[in-house]
């Protein structure tokens, strides 16, 4: 049986020898403010239905989206679109083989055929 | 299977919005899958600072809503990092500079990597089965690219990212 944490990767900012991240930047971008001064190092995870990277916020106290499907960590998008959908599992892993799937059949590989997180066709629009 | 990296020396990025054209030579990398089936994953990416003033960067690795034209190497060097490999038949194509210019999706940021090029360093690696993977050619999932995003003042800084095409 394995440990979440081993699905952990990492993330490191070393601004111990600049003037760091001013606050307004860190606001525009979501880190936390000890991220944008001197050495700040963070596990992050994978979310498994669309592959963000979360940097895990050891401050954070509400409670992280999770699949028992795939038992992975979410992001918090994900996270909340598998708790409207009533816990739907499709993962990225998927995504790809319906991908590699359509290529060797000669299918289109149109995103448009391609099913999203949500069971919504990945950008119908351009994003 | 090889691991390769793609790697810049000193680029100044261009702060470009989502859903616009990257500017050639001036973002640090774009990934693009060689085939509709082809899968590559991304290890790591790291960015080390060589400003001279203050410039906090907003980095980003993100899917692109629409993927490069002719994507041809650029200022960016593309090496394996196993002595012995031997080439692929049909390797990912990698660059920073286009006859179409790839856009960063408005909707698809992958990783958050800001930091202050004024002699900053971040990196990020991820955990073994937790890589970020493009798949295909086609917009969304067959290019992600690694540019700079509008706020910050972005400065001249070098990278790496470590990739490995299955």
């Amino acid at each position: 049986m394995t440990s979440k944490r081993a699905h952990e990767g990492e993330i490191l900012i070393d601004s111990r020898f600049t003037p760091g991240i001013p606050e307004d930047v860190l606001r525009i971008t979501g880190l936390p403010p000890e991220a944008g001064r001197g050495l700040y190092e963070a596990p992050t995870y994978t979310c498994s239905h669309c592959q963000r990277v979360v940097m895990m916020n050891p401050g954070r106290t509400r409670e992280r989206g999770y699949c028992t499907g795939c038992d992975h960590y979410l992001c918090d998008q994900c996270g909340t679109v598998r708790a409207a959908l009533g816990g739907v599992c499709r993962t990225f892993k998927q995504i790809i083989d319906e991908v590699q799937e359509a290529g060797a059949r000669g299918l289109p590989a149109s995103p448009l055929l391609i099913l999203g997180p949500d069971n919504r066709p990945l950008n119908i629009t351009p994003t | 299977m090889a691991k390769r990296s793609l790697s810049t020396t000193n680029i100044t990025p261009t702060a470009t919005a989502d859903a616009a054209a990257l500017v050639d030579n001036t973002y640090l990398g774009a990934i693009l899958g060689a085939s509709a089936t082809q899968k590559t994953n991304i290890l790591e990416v790291q960015m080390g600072g060589i400003a001279a003033a203050s410039s906090p960067s907003i980095m980003l690795l993100a899917r692109d809503s629409t993927v490069a034209g002719t994507l041809v190497i650029g200022s960016t060097f593309d090496a394996a990092l196993d002595a012995a490999t031997a080439a692929l038949a049909a390797p990912a194509v990698v660059g920073n500079s286009a006859t179409v210019d790839p856009q960063r999706s408005a909707t698809l940021h992958l990783l958050n990597l800001t930091f202050n090029a004024f002699g900053g360093i971040v990196r990020w690696v991820a955990a073994p089965g937790e890589e970020i993977s493009i798949v295909g050619l086609a917009a969304s999932l067959g290019e992600v690219s690694l540019s700079a995003f509008t706020g910050g003042t972005p400065g001249a800084m070098g990278s790496h990212i470590i990739y490995e095409t299955l």
